[in-house]
């Protein structure tokens, strides 16, 4: 599929995903994964802002313990703390031993084999909530269109935290940003009660629990909530059948 | 019940904070079995503790609402509303209350209670205001949290400054446990951050153990095993 097929589809799958009682974590996690197939990068995460202004991670592209850990320490520093702080886009950073700007992220993203970063704003009336973080493995530099595209998508995930709702007051906004975080909470949670349960990768239990949803057309939050409080055993669900295509 | 105490003592403090600290006319906080019973932890003055009796007895209220997860403002007891606080309404403005406002106090799908402030005049909480709920909420879930956990007052406030709940690992630690021990997650993070205070470990370090296996849960006896312990060193 060439770029604008892409696109398209993209958005088209987004805007059937933003209806009913869709999923935040859901929505964005296919967001990034698209943002990974849309623009050329090798991994994206969104990160997002509680009303008390600390970032948290909500969704990437990756679940695997090491590229989570990226943006684990990006709590405290790296490219989303000095994008969200300031409001303006880091493209084409090239990562470096000799770069002192990020000393704990930097040699944790080059360890993994990351050469560039990448962390776009999500604005809304003047407000930043989060930012959208994207890695490369390769040198070389995002075109600008790249960089449209990109911010594009930043957009609709900050669309997608309004959940139904056209106007927005900072009331509800914070609300959302509180739910969502804490969507994410549930989930780590129940990540770790499968991962013991049935003796799989952390990663691993973050597609299981994906899959079971997607199959049995339940929002990644509840499912997430039921294993918590053991309404659902967490052995029980879905084996993986096609964890990749999602 | 000498744990009951600690909390309570501790409770009162932060809710005067909690309602000084936002100029607001008072704040309470309520904690909620798992059996959904609210009860009071504590209150900042005689109308807060009037306001949160009010509510358990009739069994609705910003707490009540909030306990469930949801952020509940009613910002005029007196203007006309499709709320279903019917009997709350008008005895809460008795008692002096105009505005009442509910958060959550979770972690993830750990339900603690709930934050309630009340103002006696009308009108939303400015944003400052808000945002400084949500920051109360949050102190306040990991002050009951180390206090359950039997933590020392002193321990409390490197508790307070840190940002150890933002850690994913502690929230897959606490599942972790769930199952080892063959109990409820919020037991099993109250488990946890005891232990952390028990070895005087960094409630993220002692996860990481956890995630990596290193340290865990008996299944029968809840004993700790720690692989490192016949080490010299923590790691």
């Amino acid at each position: 599929m060439n770029r604008e097929s892409l696109l398209i589809a993209t958005l088209v799958e987004l805007a059937d995903n933003l209806v009913d009682d869709y999923d935040i974590i859901d929505v964005l996690t296919v967001l990034t994964h698209r943002c990974v197939e849309a623009v050329d990068v090798d991994a994206a995460g969104v990160m997002l802002a509680s009303p008390m202004g600390e970032l948290q991670f909500v969704a990437s592209s990756s679940e695997s313990m090491t590229v989570i850990e990226l943006f684990q320490i990006q709590t405290n520093e790296g490219p989303c703390v000095d994008c969200y702080r300031d409001g303006l886009a880091i493209t084409n950073h090239e990562l470096s031993e000799a770069d002192g700007r990020w000393p704990l992220f930097t040699p944790r993203a080059l360890a993994l084999g990351f050469r560039a970063v990448h962390s776009l704003p999500m604005r809304l009336r003047g407000r930043t909530i989060g930012a959208l973080n994207l890695f490369r493995t390769h040198q070389g530099t995002l075109t600008d269109d790249d960089v449209i595209v990109a911010q594009g998508l930043a957009d609709v995930a900050t669309i997608a935290i309004l959940q139904h709702r056209s106007t927005i007051d900072s009331d509800a906004l914070n609300a959302q940003l509180s739910n969502a975080l804490n969507s994410r909470v549930i989930i780590e949670q129940a990540k770790g009660m499968i991962c013991q349960s049935t003796n799989c990768d952390m990663d691993e239990a973050f597609n299981r629990l994906r899959a079971h949803a997607r199959n049995h057309n339940e929002g990644l939050t509840g499912l997430a909530t039921r294993v918590v409080n053991k309404s659902l055993n967490s052995t029980d669900l879905d084996e993986l059948v096609e964890a990749k295509r999602t | 019940m000498d744990r009951h105490e600690q909390t309570s003592s501790n409770g009162f403090a932060l809710c005067a904070v909690a309602a000084e600290f936002m100029a607001l006319d008072g704040a309470a906080i309520a904690l909620i079995s798992d059996d959904e019973v609210l009860m009071s932890l504590c209150t900042s003055n005689h109308a807060a503790n009037a306001l949160m009796d009010l509510e358990i007895t009739v069994g609705e209220g910003p707490a009540v609402d909030a306990s469930r997860g949801d952020v509940i403002e009613d910002t005029d007891l007196l203007a006309a509303s499709d709320s279903n606080w019917t009997t709350y309404r008008p005895e809460a403005v008795a008692l002096g209350a105009r505005a009442v406002f509910g958060y959550p106090v979770r972690v993830g799908a750990i339900r603690f209670g709930a934050l309630s402030l009340f103002r006696n005049s009308p009108g939303p909480l400015d944003e400052g205001q808000a945002a400084d709920a949500y920051l109360m909420a949050s102190v306040i879930s990991r002050a009951i949290l180390a206090e359950q956990a039997g933590g020392s007052p002193g321990g409390l406030v490197g508790e307070l400054n840190g940002v150890s709940m933002l850690d994913f690992r502690v929230h897959q630690a606490a599942g972790m446990l769930a199952i080892q021990g063959s109990m409820s997650v919020r037991d099993a993070l109250v488990f946890l951050r005891a232990h952390a205070f028990a070895i005087g470990s960094q409630l993220s370090e002692l996860a990481e153990r956890v995630v990596s296996g290193t340290t865990r849960l008996a299944a029968e006896s809840r004993e700790w095993i720690d692989e490192a312990v016949g080490g010299n060193d923590e790691r």
